[in-house]
């Protein structure tokens, strides 16, 4: 890899501490927890308020991309793994000053010829590859506990992060499914965030163009 | 000896209540009004004074293995003491402007002690015996963790308080300072 880890790190707490406005943790907090909860009283439905945070997400990442990638100036990720290392690193350090740990694992092995590529300049990585975020903290559900009906209901209340991480990495050509595996909220040990290749995007001419 | 906590939303709602049995040895003190009553008095009033005043040290198994406080006997009697309690609260309100207030009115063994939130919340705790730094650092943290509560969005302002952390956490705090 081109950059090591460590100067990952760097330039995460640096894009962190260069940024001239932050917000304050509870304000944060607080204002996402009366989204969620707003959301919980229109739709009653935990599957759909799952599927609207992600929603939310999504259009977030996809504006998000942007900032981040005009601050923190790195180039293209050599393949799979380095995204995860740059996302957890990088990305989560400058916007929530949260440091999750990545585990990587590879795809499961192919039952059919591997498709060629069509994006020469990305290695091997196979669609199939994932890597698992361990949030040892979460700003926002710093003040929740979810009453018994939230619990049974199956609500992954930070599901918002699972669409900023889609819609941001389908800008850059990685189209991924972005789950929650586990949550402290519900009980679980750590909450942890999987995050599957599913295939690298062609460069479309945009719709309308010819 | 036992203590009886509550928490009431500004519009006298009761949202949490708990009856903690203290493990610490009480200093014991006697009721003056209690010894003047006749005892072949049969009055509903003097009935009760007796039952409360001699009921405060007893503690009953009932069948079902639970330890029910003798005070609990006459829950009835529990909340009147507390609500009768309220109206000298909200006297002492207006006069002063500290959040504890001390104990507020006394009803034979029973004190009634009293802390009010900058929210108008009521925190009332009905004791024996005197306790006045255990109560204040009790009634201190009550209010930390009844802060903590409030802040999670799923908590309705001014609804009880059903949360399972909460009551475990106020239960270990009454047995810190209790």
């Amino acid at each position: 890899m081109a950059t090591s880890s460590k100067q990952y790190k760097n330039v995460g707490e640096e894009l962190w501490k260069g940024r001239s406005e932050k917000i304050n943790a509870e304000l944060f907090a607080l204002t996402y927890g009366a989204l969620v909860v707003q959301l919980i009283q229109d739709y009653e439905d935990y599957d759909e308020v799952n599927k609207q945070l992600e929603k939310m997400g999504y259009n977030i990442g996809t504006r998000l991309i942007e900032d981040f990638l005009a601050k923190s100036n790195l180039g293209r990720c050599a393949d799979f793994r380095e995204v995860g290392e740059v996302v957890a690193k990088v990305g989560f350090k400058s916007f929530l000053n949260i440091s999750p740990t990545v585990t990587h694992s590879g795809p499961p092995p192919p039952s059919s010829p591997g498709r060629p590529l069509s994006n020469p300049s990305i290695s091997q990585a196979t669609a199939g590859s994932s890597f698992t975020l361990t949030l040892d903290e979460n700003p926002l559900a710093e003040f929740v506990e979810l009453p018994e009906e939230v619990l049974e209901g199956g609500l992954w209340f930070s599901n918002v992060l699972c669409g900023v991480l889609r819609g941001a990495l389908e800008m850059v050509q990685l189209q991924v499914q972005a789950d929650f595996v586990s949550d402290v909220l519900r009980g679980d040990e750590s909450t942890e965030i999987r995050v599957k290749l599913v295939k690298y995007l062609e460069e479309e001419v945009p719709v309308g163009d010819d | 000896m036992s203590h009886h906590l509550f928490l009431l939303s500004p519009s006298d709602t009761p949202l949490y209540s708990l009856t903690h049995q203290s493990t610490k040895p009480v200093p014991t003190v006697t009721s003056p009004l209690a010894s003047n009553l006749p005892t072949w008095s049969t009055s509903a009033f003097a009935g009760t004074l007796t039952a409360l005043s001699g009921a405060s040290s007893a503690t009953q198994t009932t069948s079902g293995g639970a330890v029910r406080v003798g005070g609990g006997q006459d829950r009835h009697v529990i909340q009147m003491i507390a609500n009768a309690g309220l109206d000298v609260i909200e006297d002492v309100m207006r006069k002063e402007n500290t959040m504890y207030l001390k104990s507020v009115d006394k009803f034979n063994e029973w004190t009634v002690s009293a802390f009010i939130t900058p929210g108008n919340m009521k925190f009332v705790l009905l004791h024996e015996g005197k306790n006045d730094e255990g109560i204040r650092a009790f009634l201190m943290e009550v209010w930390e963790l009844y802060v903590k509560t409030m802040v999670n969005p799923f908590h309705t302002a001014h609804t009880a308080i059903r949360s399972g952390v909460f009551d475990s956490r106020v239960r270990g705090s009454a047995r810190k300072y209790l």
